[in-house]
């Protein structure tokens, strides 16, 4: 291995690891420099799934459920399961202020539903409220499609 | 083996494989968290490097990238391509070996997105051939723009 190879290596370790850190300043997609005791989401602990029939059944028959979506902005004014909130990942800290938090603490339940199959970003949201000292919420598998299949009336858009 | 030196498998090998590694970033460069799942998965790292990896990986995958593509410090690019890809090898092999499906992480930061580990492994080889070829065995028209300027020219020579 050449000297050359090793400089250019070197710089782009360098450029990397100054792109890395700039990013990671950005608000909205930091994290924590060092994991210390971070662990991921567990369900059972952080959230329970459920199914998007289930998910309608509770959201129709509880006094009080508030219904979290995690979509981007734009979809979420597109249509979304009626009265949902929208807070998606990227917003947390402005969006999970402390008028939500005590509506979320008075819920009889807390619903979070996403794009698609994939809930990793519910279950990122879940441990959030977990941390803030909320019960587990639910997370729908399945998401915003799958609700829609459970027979929800959405609301928004045009 | 001259084949493996021409200027043009070097091009070819460059641009597939920085595409791969380019679009493999993308997703991670947008927001690195669901990222930190899928490495705490690999149970490998203890829980403080992960933020670290998380952090900065995809952005040495970008770097990476767009050296391979571009052709600027194509064989450093393809030094830390490299190194990511036995990374990532011997983290999946380890996982294969205990048996476990991890969600790799390789294109989708979903967790869910589990496959058979041997299966990874034996994706990411060719990868590795690919970087081992642009990484040892530069192109001859590097070797010829090495060559002194006060060299003798070889045909000029033999006449």
């Amino acid at each position: 291995m050449n000297r050359e190879l090793v400089r250019d290596a070197a710089l782009l370790l360098a450029l990397a690891l100054a792109l890395g850190t700039a990013a990671n300043l950005v608000p909205g997609r930091r994290l924590a420099w060092w994991g210390r005791g971070q662990v991921p989401p567990q369900a059972g602990v952080d959230f329970q799934l459920i199914d998007a029939l289930a998910a309608e059944t509770l959201r129709v028959t509880l006094p009080t459920v508030v219904v979290i979506d995690t979509r981007t902005a734009a979809e979420y004014a597109a249509a979304h399961v009626p009265a949902a909130v929208s807070v998606s990942l990227t917003d947390v800290q402005e969006r999970l202020d402390e008028s939500l938090l005590a509506r979320l603490r008075g819920a009889d339940a807390v619903i979070l539903y996403g794009a698609s199959e994939e809930t990793d970003v519910e279950q990122l949201l879940a441990q959030e409220l977990r941390r803030r000292g909320l019960a587990p919420p639910h997370v729908v598998v399945g998401g915003w499609a799958g609700w829609l299949a459970a027979g929800v009336t959405p609301e928004g858009g045009a | 083996m001259g084949w493996l030196r021409n200027v043009w498998l070097h091009r070819l090998l460059g641009l597939a494989l920085g595409g791969v590694f380019l679009y493999a970033s993308a997703g991670k460069l947008v927001d690195p968290r669901p990222l930190v799942t899928i490495i705490w998965g690999y149970r490998i790292l203890p829980p403080g490097p992960i933020n670290l990896l998380a952090i900065y990986m995809p952005w040495m995958e970008l770097v990476a990238a767009a050296c391979l593509i571009t052709g600027w410090k194509r064989r450093a690019g393809a030094l830390w391509v490299t190194a990511l890809l036995i990374m990532f090898t011997v983290a999946l092999g380890v996982n294969a070996v205990r048996g476990i499906d991890v969600a790799c992480g390789c294109f989708s930061t979903s967790a869910a997105d589990t496959h058979n580990a041997w299966l990874l492994v034996l994706r990411d080889l060719p990868m590795l051939a690919a970087a081992l070829i642009l990484l040892l065995a530069p192109p001859r028209a590097n070797a010829e723009a090495r060559r002194p300027s006060s060299a003798p020219d070889p045909v000029r020579f033999r006449s």
